[in-house]
């Protein structure tokens, strides 16, 4: 194979084939099965499903309230990473072990918390309420579920990057003139960008496929606050399996072309800069 | 410019790494620090830097206290061992940073800054690179780019630490004698920091030996190499060969042979410190040759290198040159005599 490079660690043909297999028959398979399964509909059936008003209303909210949750958690989370990299206090690892939760609970247990909390009588609704903000049952509420689930993805992405920040760095900027603000757009900023971008990517994505959470906060209300997947288990519950396919493969496809263009970018970034 | 450096001490938890230093740079001058690992010559140059603040004393640029003065505003290039480059930036980005932070007021048009960084990139012959990226660029590049960035901000004094350190060999002599005519060229006061003594004698004006904090000796490099002021500074130096012996009468005996220790107390402890190169061999006995027997030659090169066993000393390590090792046709196991030309007598230690 022209692509095959010595390496002095064997184990090239039988790793890729291990990888291909694998990937196959976990994610490949499955999604294919998807795709072909939604074959069964005619052209016009299938856009007739997936152009349905409440459909369309789903996917701006779940594509919408995720890029909000991604958003969040893309500066918040920064803001995490920098505090757990580069102070040292008291509890420090325990508020670092803290940021992983949201992966280890339930997400229907993480949903019902937080829509009892800010719930218009909850301990924090109640403060929203009179300014006539309602957090829970809204779309309000499913971005602050996607933010809460998606919160670890930037610090785990980021952390790494920062500790591994030479201080040099930083001390030659600011022997060369640099004020704090300058170093860090300038320089801090633009070193952590790929892990910035991964980290977005990673929560983006989870964003879009959780349901377990936003089912409980969202209120479910048909046009406002109705996420895509529950779109598709409601089409499930209905025994309209082509339907609900034909759903999760929009879904499937603006996913991977998001993922997709960034992953460009960061190959991209990487390529320019010659590091591949 | 030049640096003054008064009554410097500063402290680690319990670590001492400078311990009461007093130095001046003078204007234009180019200097080596000069010592082992952990003797604090990059704590010192960093505190000239104003990247680490001493615990006391005081740093003076031509005349004028810059001790509480941040390093943004001290206006010093720094150059560091690993480069310290900025890797999403081109080349001719890095060396443009330092005028392009500046504020408005005084920042240089883009033309005047294009002008500049490809004046000093052709200072540093690197014209050609403007719009790489660093991780494109070997490491002697890499860091003439690093000087080039330094020198943007026209800093009142450079500061180097350990610039070749992560260079190999061959190109490290290149860009050692390369900054030596760099600085004839714009003499900006430079300090150095290296622990090569071989670099140090080479490129400084003047070296700096220092020791667990502390300063040893300062002088020009044929000072600190013929006239050591201290065992530590003539072992640093260069390959020594040592014996331990005693005064009498002025002499020091050392396996037979006399050598003498005027100016010696007598009955003091007597460290000798004689060089390799600087012990000739003989097969005829005198008062002051030592008697040995060779075991071990090694060809390094230009010279040859003869491991000499000496009853009750350590092995003594002799060097010659190829043509006097031809001359003399030496060979292992032979019964020698070693006269050395020049030997420090150290008492009192």
């Amino acid at each position: 194979m022209a692509f095959k490079k010595h390496s002095v660690l064997p184990g090239f043909n039988l790793a890729l084939g291990y990888t291909l297999l694998y990937l196959s028959i976990i994610v490949l398979l499955p999604l294919s099965a998807l795709v072909l399964k939604s074959t069964g509909l005619t052209a016009e059936a299938f856009w007739h499903a997936v152009s349905e008003p409440r459909v369309v209303a789903s996917y701006k909210v779940t594509f919408g309230a995720s890029l909000i949750a991604a958003t969040i958690n893309l500066i918040t989370g920064l803001l995490i990473s920098w505090v757990l990299v580069r102070y040292s206090f008291p509890g420090k690892r325990f508020i670092d072990a803290l940021v992983d939760l949201p992966f280890a609970l339930p997400t229907a247990v993480a949903g019902i918390a937080l829509a009892t909390i800010y719930a218009p009588n909850g301990s924090i609704g109640q403060w929203f309420e009179p300014l006539g903000i309602k957090v829970a049952f809204s779309p309000i509420g499913i971005v602050l579920a996607l933010t809460f689930i998606t919160l670890p993805f930037v610090v785990r992405t980021v952390q790494p990057v920062l500790q591994d920040l030479e201080p040099e760095l930083e001390e030659a900027a600011s022997s060369l003139g640099a004020t704090r603000l300058q170093i860090f757009w300038k320089v801090i900023l633009p070193t952590l960008l790929p892990a910035l971008l991964t980290g977005f990517a990673l929560a983006f994505a989870r964003a879009i496929g959780e349901y377990g959470s936003v089912i409980f906060i969202a209120g479910n209300m048909p046009y406002v606050s109705e996420i895509t997947p529950l779109m598709i288990i409601s089409k499930l519950e209905q025994y309209d399996y082509l339907g609900a396919t034909a759903i999760a493969v929009v879904m499937l496809v603006v996913s991977f072309t998001l993922l997709l263009l960034i992953n460009g970018l960061q190959w991209w970034s990487a390529k320019r800069m010659g590091r591949r | 410019m030049s640096i003054e450096i008064k009554n410097i001490s500063k402290q680690f938890g319990d670590f001492k790494a400078l311990d009461n230093i007093n130095l001046e740079v003078a204007s234009g001058e180019l200097l080596a620090l000069l010592g082992p690992s952990g003797c604090g010559k990059t704590s010192l140059l960093r505190v000239i830097a104003g990247l680490e603040t001493p615990d006391n004393g005081q740093i003076l640029f031509h005349g004028e206290d810059t001790t509480d003065t941040h390093v943004r505003e001290r206006q010093v290039g720094f150059v560091f061992q690993h480069y310290a480059l900025f890797r999403h930036m081109t080349v001719f980005e890095n060396v443009a940073f330092g005028l392009r932070v500046r504020p408005k007021k005084t920042r240089p048009s883009d033309a005047e800054i294009r002008k500049k960084v490809h004046r000093l990139l052709e200072l540093v012959q690197l014209d050609w690179l403007a719009d790489r990226f660093p991780a494109q660029l070997s490491g002697g590049q890499r860091q003439r780019i690093a000087l080039a960035r330094a020198l943007a901000v026209e800093p009142r004094v450079l500061l180097l630490d350990e610039p070749f350190g992560a260079l190999d060999t061959k190109v490290r002599k290149e860009l050692r004698r390369w900054l030596r005519r760099l600085h004839d060229e714009i003499h900006v006061t430079s300090v150095f920091v290296t622990h090569d003594q071989e670099e140090a004698l080479e490129v400084a004006d003047r070296v700096v030996v220092m020791n667990k904090g502390q300063i040893e000796q300062i002088g020009t490099p044929s000072q600190v190499y013929d006239t050591p002021a201290s065992p530590f500074v003539y072992q640093f130096l260069g390959d020594i060969n040592l014996f331990h012996s005693r005064v009498h009468d002025g002499w020091a005996e050392v396996a037979g042979a006399r050598i003498a220790a005027t100016d010696s107390p007598d009955a003091a402890k007597a460290t000798i410190y004689v060089r390799p190169h600087e012990i000739d061999l003989s097969r005829v006995a005198s008062e002051a040759a030592i008697a040995g027997k060779i075991t071990h030659v090694r060809l390094l090169g230009s010279t040859v290198r003869l491991e000499v066993d000496v009853a009750d000393h350590d092995a003594v390590e002799v060097e010659l040159t190829r043509e006097r090792y031809a001359e003399g046709e030496w060979k292992v196991g032979e019964a020698v005599w070693l006269n050395p030309r020049d030997a420090k007598v150290y008492t009192g230690l």
